[in-house]
């Protein structure tokens, strides 16, 4: 019966392995980019431009006000409107050229390499805003690069302490079953069932202040990540559970292998498929955690970007309905999310039609 | 029957016996001592609706701390004496006229006669000494009865006839009239068998029945909608009048809707649904202001009492306790220190970005809406990074290669600003600071923490090392504030707990503020006050940063609305308040 | 009967366990009720140690726990400091309107989802199929506090719905069928709204569960011999769907009780929402413990209520050790 089943679809299966494998390249890609923030974004993430908060995204010209074309593109000076603040007007006198490759603000990569070279860059005193600026007057597509790396970062640490944590208890607890099974399980019932949130008041709360503000944001994933793990354990101890009574195992049982080595060499290859599925759930997951923190005030703090805390702002009604460019860390998460919520579907689907 | 007859007279001489002189004549024939007011005469009838951001917790006067309840119990109940918010200056409500001795201890008030609580029962004196008895009580838990409390002693209220009392305070006290604005009189006839039970807090809660609770407000308790609206009705017995003798309040209704967010209240109010908006976002009054078909009106009332301020954390107890701390000190001790950050914050950018040009930099604590006290010699400056700097060098700080700031021991200069993020301006003014100072080389990062973990550290725990908070008196007169500016003041935020004053210029301004405490010449106590605003814009314990102005909309159509500077802000003429036909 | 003995038994363990955590996480959130009163400037430190000791804050946290198992033997969830009234009856006005919104779009989301979900397996990699899978993934991506945003400019923006709210100011004055259009045009956006953000998961469990009762041998059989798309294949699969549908509708419940949290503030619904929120930043130590309580004995309802209804509907889990 399984065979009819195969195939009828194995060009299913093969479009799907084809999926997968495009949807980690974009992943890949997008961390690969993330590490290059400072070489992406035209300006230091926290530099204000007091004079032009809420601006709207720079628009880019090639045809100036008499009608020339350039090859070169460029962009108009701003100036602020007399009646209304938040509005601006292009100076039409006032034109920057974009150039390529430009040496401006200094940033270092990965922590040891110091650079001041950018991809693009206007003339001064001008400036260009890609996606506008905030209530401060920054850089919103520098922001988001910068805080790309912490909103991409922490879900995958997270999610490694969280499946670390969910396959040895799982595993523990479907293989010896008994009390052990139980202790953990009513633990992990426990887990899914209690209100988080003060515990992270708590802990906030209790840091030093002398620790860094992105140290205590990753504690604060560190401890997300070690409540996440009972979700996990219920899924892997299933697995164990099947796999132990399979033939495969007994007969190596019977053969008088070790306890750790039929775990490790016969059960646990067995987990992968559910590990890699969960994965993919947690860490969109995590990313989002990071949002509402930020929304409850226990995010990563300002100034450093994060799309968390990025994406807070939209909150207001007033903002939402009158900078829409606001929305743009919105605008990322969302397709972030949605890959991963592919991807996750994708590991998902041969698991379950093989079964 | 004789038995029974004699009885009923032990019990009427014991009552009489208890009130200490014979009972007033509760009849109908006592004609009413009804206040006039003088604003344009209104139309009787209609609903007004408001908003509120959390819903009332309590309709108990004596418990009430929470901004929410105190709106609505402020509509139900009346003081004595009142401060009109929009004089600023003390006028009479339910005491008709009042003496003071000379020596400044004993005020003499004079009630209003045969006026009723709203369910019909008359007004006297006892409703008045059961009141003070009830707030200074220990055993009430009122947050009212530090207010009312002078010098560590409580006053003494005594009845002097069925219509006058005769308040002693313990000692002089300038400006004492003002003590009892907002100072609920209750229903003795209600009340009183809780409180001799030890029951009171558990009286008038929010599901109270309309029949179980009375005040003198203009308005009474119709009904309540859990987690939904309060409304009320119109007290047909309320003791004020219009110039042509119509009793007020005009309006016959008065709602109070629960609307959580910001995010819900405008788009109701921009509907039609609630009829006053008030404490308004800038962004969201600019928003409605855009509105085409406008049928409200906008007002920028101007600065508020509000002011927000950085503070050093000065208190002597962190000495061997908090050792971080304590070396950070020796920065915040130094006024050529304190005197370089108030020199690089940029005040008006804060007012530009924070509050949209709807907000006032300021030099003193006192802001511009208070031009009675304010000392108006004092002028914000602007900010100059250069000029700071070089406070700084001559202070024996450097920088270092990387342009960093380090003190005379070669100390990096590096520390926190504390801020609640439950309050978004005051993040966003935190922010602006840490990037004026990080100007200055100083490696200053913001801690933005939820609200009471926020006031724990400041005022408990002393673990802080600036912060960003905002401060606002509930009335002009500067003993509102008094235990701020006082050392051993339990509101001196930067250094509590003092025994004796900690520095010369704290010591000068207690001095200063405990002398205009008892002197009565106006004149001689603004000089006083001034003296104190100078030693604090010299001394600088807090930098002084801006204040927002109050920002209020209302439908055209709601006539004799006048928004005030001081709270409530909309609703503290609501009796003169009526709706155009 | 020895298994109900034994899930009572981790139902008890489990609430003793959630109270117990409870406790000491909101004891460990620094500051209590009183606290914000120290910024009072006309409140002495010696009235808020009075308060605390009246309020009970001063003693230490085992006594005030098993005061609080004992009262709650009694039926009585303590008392609200801000609101000087029980718990029980703070509690019970608004978990009304909570589980009307809940139970409303739980309903909803269901409807959807089932006919959607088994269209989908139906018809597994055609177009139909990945037109849905687009849209379960979008919808799973948006962060939760966009879609209730969205909805509420929509509100504005119409003028077709009342904005926010459970009723009109002038319910109590409305005819029956008056009460019952107001209720529903108010009630219509948060229920969208809440059954939109549960609705991609039910839909892909619905989904999965109906391929794989596709995949067993017997339904596998049938169609190897041709038997498609005719009624009584479909009610065969339905029938064998049923059981892991019944355990997720369990857990659905509790899912949408505590996403209904943000729906409710935003829309300003005056359910435990808003309240629990307050409760929480004010440190209302009591109406928190009560809420929590409150929504952990719902799970454990939900969970057993889908145990039951899976005893009645499939007799191969009432062999169960």
């Amino acid at each position: 019966m399984r065979h009819i089943d195969r195939q009828l679809d194995a060009p299913y299966l093969m479009r799907h392995k084809r999926t997968i494998r495009w949807l980690v390249g974009f992943l890949l890609l997008l961390h690969l980019a993330a590490l290059l923030a400072g070489f992406l974004a035209p300006y230091s993430p926290t530099a204000q431009n007091r004079e032009f908060p809420y601006a709207a995204p720079t628009r880019i010209h090639f045809v100036d006000a008499s009608g020339h074309f350039h090859l070169r593109p460029f962009v108009y000076g701003m100036e602020q409107s007399s009646g209304d603040r938040q509005i601006y007007t292009a100076d039409s006198a006032n034109v920057h050229s974009l150039r390529f490759l430009v040496r401006g603000e200094g940033y270092s990569l990965a922590g040891w390499w110091k650079s001041n070279l950018h991809l693009f860059g206007v003339d001064a005193p001008g400036k260009v805003f890609l996606l506008g600026t905030d209530a401060y007057g920054r850089d919103q597509f520098s922001r988001l690069w910068f805080g790309s790396q912490i909103s991409l970062v922490t879900p995958l640490v997270a999610t490694v302490i969280s499946l670390g944590m969910g396959v040895t208890l799982g595993a523990m607890a479907g293989f010896w079953g008994g009390w052990v099974d139980e202790v953990i399980m009513r633990i992990a019932e426990l887990f899914l069932a209690i209100p988080w949130l003060y515990l992270l008041f708590a802990v906030r709360a209790a840091l030093p202040l002398s620790i860094s503000p992105v140290g205590a944001f990753l504690l604060l994933v560190t401890l997300i990540g070690t409540v996440g793990w009972a979700r996990p354990a219920r899924l892997i101890r299933s697995v164990v559970l099947t796999t132990r009574q399979q033939d495969f195992v007994l007969s190596a049982r019977a053969a008088g292998a070790s306890s750790g080595s039929i775990l490790r060499q016969h059960i646990l290859p067995q987990t992968w498929g559910v590990v890699v599925t969960q994965a993919a759930i947690l860490i969109p997951q995590y990313l989002l955690a990071e949002v509402t923190l930020s929304f409850l005030g226990i995010g990563v703090p300002e100034p450093t970007p994060s799309w968390g805390n990025m994406a807070g702002s939209v909150q207001q009604y007033s903002i939402l309905t009158s900078y829409w460019w606001m929305l743009a860390p919105v605008m990322v998460i969302i397709p972030v999310m949605y890959v991963y919520d592919r991807l996750a579907a994708a590991l998902h689907e041969p698991v379950k039609s093989s079964a | 029957m004789r038995k029974l007859r004699l009885i009923v007279l032990l019990y009427v001489l014991a009552g009489a016996a208890a009130y200490g002189f014979a009972s007033p004549p509760k009849d109908h024939a006592t004609p009413e001592d009804l206040l006039t007011t003088h604003n344009p005469v209104g139309r009787r009838g209609g609903r007004l609706v408001v908003s509120q951001h959390a819903e009332a917790k309590t309709l108990n006067p004596v418990l009430a701390v929470d901004r929410p309840s105190r709106e609505v119990l402020g509509m139900l109940n009346a003081d004595l004496i009142h401060i009109n918010r929009l004089t600023h200056r003390t006028e009479s409500a339910l005491a008709k006229s009042w003496k003071v001795s000379r020596d400044g201890k004993q005020y003499t008030l004079q009630l209003r006669r045969g006026i009723r609580f709203s369910d019909g029962e008359p007004f006297d004196s006892q409703d008045v000494t059961f009141s003070f008895q009830v707030y200074l009580d220990k055993k009430s838990n009122s947050s009212q009865r530090d207010l009312l409390m002078i010098g560590g002693k409580p006053i003494e209220v005594a009845a002097l006839g069925p219509y006058a009392v005769r308040v002693t305070l313990p000692q002089p006290y300038a400006a004492g009239d003002r003590l009892f604005d907002g100072i609920a009189m209750l229903p003795r006839h209600l009340l009183e068998q809780g409180y001799r039970e030890g029951k009171l807090g558990q009286a008038w809660p929010l599901t109270a029945t309309p029949a179980q609770i009375a005040g003198l407000g203009p308005f009474r308790l119709k009904q309540y909608t859990p987690g939904q609206q309060i409304a009320l009705e119109r007290n047909p017995h309320y003791w004020k009048a219009d110039s042509k003798g119509n009793r007020l309040p005009y309006l016959d209704d008065l709602v109070f809707l629960v609307l959580p967010t910001e995010n819900a209240e405008s788009p109701r109010f921009q509907a039609g649904d609630t009829d006053i908006i008030s404490q308004v976002g800038v962004k969201l009054f600019e928003d409605l202001g855009k509105d085409a078909s406008q049928k409200y009106r906008l007002q920028d009332a101007g600065p508020g009492l509000e002011y927000n301020f950085l503070v050093f954390n000065l208190n002597d107890d962190v000495a061997g306790r908090l050792p971080a701390i304590e070396r950070e000190q020796k920065w915040f001790k130094d006024l050529a220190f304190r005197k370089a950050v108030s020199q690089a914050v940029d005040r008006q950018g804060a007012v530009n970005l924070v509050y949209r040009g709807r907000g006032t930099a300021l030099a003193s604590h006192v802001t511009p809406g208070n031009p009675a006290w304010m000392d108006s010699r004092l002028q914000p400056r602007p900010a100059s990074p250069e000029q700071a700097r070089k406070l700084l060098a001559s202070a024996g700080y450097g920088w270092n290669s990387e342009g960093l700031l380090h003190d005379r021991a070669d100390q990096m200069v590096k520390f926190s600003i504390l801020v609640s993020s439950n309050n978004q301006q005051r993040t966003v003014i935190a922010n602006l600071i840490q990037q004026d100072l990080t100007k200055l080389g100083m490696q200053v990062t913001v801690v933005p923490l939820e609200f009471r973990s926020f006031v724990q550290r400041v005022l408990e725990t002393h673990n802080y090392e600036t912060a960003v908070m905002g401060f606002a008196s509930g009335d002009t007169d500067p003993n509102g504030e008094i235990n701020f500016w006082l050392s051993s003041g339990f509101n001196h935020f930067w250094n509590l707990g003092q025994k004796k004053p900690a520095t010369d210029w704290e010591a000068e301004i207690d001095g200063l503020m405990e002398k205009q405490l008892t002197t009565r010449d106006q004149k001689a106590r603004k000089k006083l006050y001034d003296r104190v605003q100078q030693i604090v814009a010299e001394e600088l314990p807090i930098v002084v940063i801006a204040s927002p102005h109050i920002l209020v909309g209302s439908k055209l159509k709601l006539k004799n609305f006048e928004p005030a500077i001081l709270g409530p802000y909309t609703l503290h003429n609501v009796e003169e308040l009526f709706w155009e036909e | 009967m020895a298994y109900l003995v034994r899930r009572l038994l981790h139902t008890l363990f489990l609430l003793m366990g959630v109270s117990m955590l409870s406790f000491l996480f909101l004891q460990l959130a620094p500051g209590d009720y009183v606290s914000e009163m120290l910024l009072n400037p006309q409140v002495s430190p010696q009235t808020i140690a009075a308060m605390r000791t009246q309020y009970g804050l001063d003693r230490p946290l085992p006594v005030r726990y098993f005061d609080w198992v004992k009262a709650v033997a009694h039926g009585d969830l303590g008392y609200s400091f801000a609101y000087n009234l029980p718990v029980a009856s703070l509690l019970g006005a608004r978990a009304r309107n909570t589980l009307f919104l809940t139970i409303s779009a739980a309903v909803l989301a269901w409807l959807l989802a089932l006919p959607l979900g088994v269209l989908a397996a139906e018809q597994r990699g055609g177009w139909y199929d990945w037109v849905l899978g687009m849209g379960t993934s979008t919808l799973l991506s948006t962060p939760d506090l966009l879609l209730p945003l969205v909805l509420l400019i929509f509100a504005v923006r119409s003028g077709r719905f009342p904005v926010g709210g459970m009723t009109s100011l002038d319910y109590s004055d409305l005819s029956a069928a008056g009460k019952l259009h107001d209720l529903v045009s108010h009630a219509a956006l948060p229920v969208i709204a809440l059954a939109l953000t549960t609705l991609p998961v039910l839909v892909r469990h619905v989904r999965a569960s109906v391929l794989d009762a596709m995949a067993t041998p017997s339904l596998l059989t049938a169609r190897a011999y041709g038997i498609r798309k005719n009624g009584i294949l479909l009610r065969h699969t339905l029938r064998l769907a049923a059981n892991p549908i019944i355990t997720l509708g369990g857990l659905s419940i509790a899912t949408l009780l505590s996403s209904s949290l943000l729906v409710e503030v935003i829309m300003s619904w005056p359910g435990l929402g808003p309240m629990l929120l307050e409760a929480i930043l004010g440190r209302d130590f009591y109406v928190v413990i009560g809420a929590v309580m409150f929504s952990t004995v719902l799970l454990t309802l939900g969970n057993l209520t889908a145990d039951a209804l899976l005893y009645v509907v499939d007799p191969r889990t009432r062999v169960r050790p």
